[in-house]
């Protein structure tokens, strides 16, 4: 059977050696070395009170705007802002609107009190310590969201003023007696501990599906080429559909297994340190499942349609942004809400239940999205073998002399 | 179902150099050889034949399908590209049998297939071998070998004999008139003895046309009176090679007895008429195309 034969090629395949590996090593290290005994319970949690979340907000705000310095992470990364006058006197509308205090009363809560200098690299910075702002009783949250938003916008993005981020930056309140119960008691009643620990799974598991299938797909549909065997396969009788379909298929189900075995292994971790009743060990299989496959799906479709057009090397190229992007576009959240296209979805603790459950319908639309994508994918790389494989096409190179086309048959 | 292959008026353009023109040739059964220097078109003829390239005009039938019905030509066609090459870590037997796979054979009939080809092309002891240790001409017929796992009416072999060591080529002759028994073989070659070993019909080509064609017989007849041989100083090599065809040369002392492909009797001393053989009568055919197919100055 070809399935068979191709998945034989890729378990001799020194990436999908490499691929098992870094799977893991990276499982290990962050999942069963990080989660021994007993569960580390948070201080703080996530209030989602509007109060709570434009009093920090505002605060936050008025700070960097006395200061002029704006700590933003577009991409992930740390970038100081400092505004010119123009767009520093928006933000202070958006500030005075949003508190309901003129120009000099600010500038007299400013003077009021203490000032202090931080070294930021060369440049020394001045912050004033202005307490607790006051905020507009005619305020309302969507309004101040709007406001938040242009703030955002002004700062050139990736500020802590993100519409999208404003519950997960500013909603954190300590964490009671009671909440703690609650979310040992969420753990073991909802999630029956698995549940939490899956999700947990997921995330660290995510972070490397969303790059390492690259390297395995990549090294497969450009093996061809490489050892210069294309013709030989494109004069063969076998349909490009079912070809690239068995090869996709071989691929993605080469690659969940050592995901299928880290499962295995999370799930004899946990009955260790838990009472084997209290365990639902079947969840280990059925969130990361859902999860993890369409992520991997995607990602394999990505690498192969990449392949076949560029080569491999943009594919690896194409793939590091695209999950880089995924992972820090959100100033590096490791937990909170998840968009309907994220790549990597991410959750990175065991409880957050009632949080994760928040984004469930958008998670839902996100992976379902991806499954159908990579199918669609797919097809469209079976398309371009066959193009290729009839000579109607020869593959784009962006690289070298022959760059851009190099023939036009 | 006739067993031939027709082309008609076909060209071929790689953007905007025109790689073939208006080619007509009609390949019957048996061995067909297509002679012709390197990069005078073979391979891409070899390639469009075998549903790999694109051509732009013109007509191709195998067995009386069109060129057009990729999937129907490559179940009918084996072929055997200039650089075979195979993954190789497979064994030489894995290779077959994937390559069956691949061209939809069942599996029993996969495993008999591999194992009665392997023994034709006297590669059954080296069948558990990876491709990577295998030698060249081991390499050339495991190539053989896959082209034939579908029992294809058509074979194409481009350039089957470069590199290999003189007794590889002669098997790998004999390998080649025995296939092309019961089906259509073309062969594509630079190498004249090839040709001169296995084929009857042939066609010569240069820069992308057909500047011959027929049968080996006719060809040597096309160059009766235009090969001679002459014995002359050694001294005076340098200046005849720029001025005639030299096909070939034997040195004896200060003598060398020279074979010359020229329209008139060369003005050379003791000059006498000689029977062509293939090679001289192939490059006749390339001087009186209109090729510059002198060797020039040492």
């Amino acid at each position: 059977m070809l399935f068979g034969k191709e998945c034989r090629r890729i378990l001799t395949s020194l990436t999908f050696i490499i691929y098992c590996f870094v799977v893991g090593l990276f499982f290990v290290s962050q999942f069963i070395d990080e989660n021994k005994g007993d569960p580390y319970i948070p201080d703080e949690k996530i209030s989602e009170d509007h109060d709570i979340i434009i009093d920090s907000a505002v605060d936050c705000l008025a700070n960097e705007y006395l200061a002029n310095n704006y700590i933003c992470y577009p991409l992930g990364f740390y970038k100081s802002v400092r505004l010119k006058e123009d767009d520093s006197q928006k933000v202070e509308e958006c500030l005075l609107e949003i508190t309901g205090l003129t120009h000099d009363e600010l500038m007299d809560i400013r003077d009021s009190g203490e000032h202090y200098y931080v070294e930021h690299g060369i440049q020394e910075t001045m912050y004033y310590e202005i307490g607790e702002l006051p905020v507009s009783d005619t305020i309302t949250y969507e309004r101040f969201c709007e406001l938040m938003g242009q703030v955002d916008d002004i700062l050139g993005g990736g500020s802590k003023y993100k519409v999208d981020d404003l519950v997960a930056n500013y909603s954190y309140v300590p964490m009671t007696q009671e909440d703690r119960e609650a979310i040992i008691s969420d753990l073991y009643d909802k999630d029956r501990v698995v549940g939490g620990y899956a999700r947990l799974f997921s995330d660290y598991v995510g972070i490397d599906l969303g790059i390492m299938p690259v390297f395995v797909a990549a090294a497969l549909v450009s093996a061809d080429r490489r050892k210069r065997v294309s013709d030989l396969i494109y004069t063969r009788k076998i349909s490009s559909l079912k070809l690239i379909f068995t090869r996709y298929t071989a691929l993605v189900t080469m690659m969940f297994i050592p995901v299928i075995l880290c499962m295995i292994s999370a799930d004899i971790h946990l009955i260790r340190y838990f009472d084997f009743n209290d365990l639902a060990l079947y969840k280990m299989f059925t969130l990361p499942t859902f999860w993890l496959l369409p992520q991997l799906m995607i990602v394999t479709a990505a690498a192969m349609i990449v392949t076949e057009v560029f080569s491999s090397g943009i594919a690896i190229l194409f793939q590091f942004a695209w999950w880089f992007y995924s992972i820090m576009a959100d100033g590096a959240r490791l937990s909170g809400s998840i968009s309907k296209f994220d790549l990597v979805c991410r959750h990175n603790t065991v409880f957050g239940r009632e949080e994760f459950m928040l984004s469930k319908n958008d998670f839902i639309f996100n992976r379902i999205f991806y499954f159908i994508a990579a199918i669609v994918i797919t097809a469209i790389t079976a398309y371009i073998y066959e193009l290729k494989r009839g000579g109607r096409f020869h593959g784009i190179r962006l690289f070298g002399k022959n760059s851009i086309f190099r023939h036009k048959a | 179902m006739e067993k031939k292959i027709v082309i008609k008026n076909v060209s071929k353009f790689y953007g905007r150099k025109q790689a073939l023109f208006d080619i007509d040739l009609t390949i019957g059964q048996g061995m067909f050889g297509l002679l012709g220097r390197n990069g005078a078109g073979k391979t891409t003829l070899m390639k469009t034949l075998a549903a790999l390239h694109r051509k732009k005009g013109g007509e191709i039938t195998v067995c009386g399908v069109p060129i057009e019905k990729a999937k129907e030509i490559r179940a009918m066609t084996g072929y055997l590209p200039q650089d075979f090459s195979m993954y190789p870590s497979m064994k030489a037997d894995e290779a077959l049998d994937y390559l069956g796979a691949l061209s939809g054979i069942p599996k029993a009939e996969r495993k008999k297939r591999v194992t009665s080809l392997l023994r034709k092309v006297n590669l059954i002891e080296h069948r558990h071998k990876k491709v990577r240790e295998l030698s060249g001409g081991m390499k050339r017929r495991l190539g053989i070998a896959q082209a034939l796992i579908h029992d294809p009416t058509v074979l194409i072999v481009d350039e089957p004999t470069a590199g290999l060591d003189p007794e590889e080529r002669i098997r790998f002759r004999n390998l080649l008139c025995e296939v092309a028994e019961e089906r259509i073989v073309i062969l594509s070659t630079h190498i004249v003895g090839d040709i001169e070993a296995t084929c009857e019909n042939i066609a010569i080509m240069d820069e992308g046309k057909i500047l011959w064609k027929g049968t080996v017989e006719q060809l040597i007849e096309n160059a009766r009176g235009h090969i001679f041989t002459s014995n002359v100083e050694k001294r005076f090599m340098p200046q005849i090679k720029k001025e005639y065809i030299v096909t070939g040369m034997l040195s004896q002392n200060d003598y060398t007895t020279v074979r010359i492909v020229s329209d008139s009797e060369p003005d050379l001393p003791n000059t006498v008429l000689t029977e062509p053989d293939l090679e001289g009568a192939y490059m006749y055919c390339l001087h009186s195309s209109g090729c510059d197919v002198r060797g020039g100055e040492e």
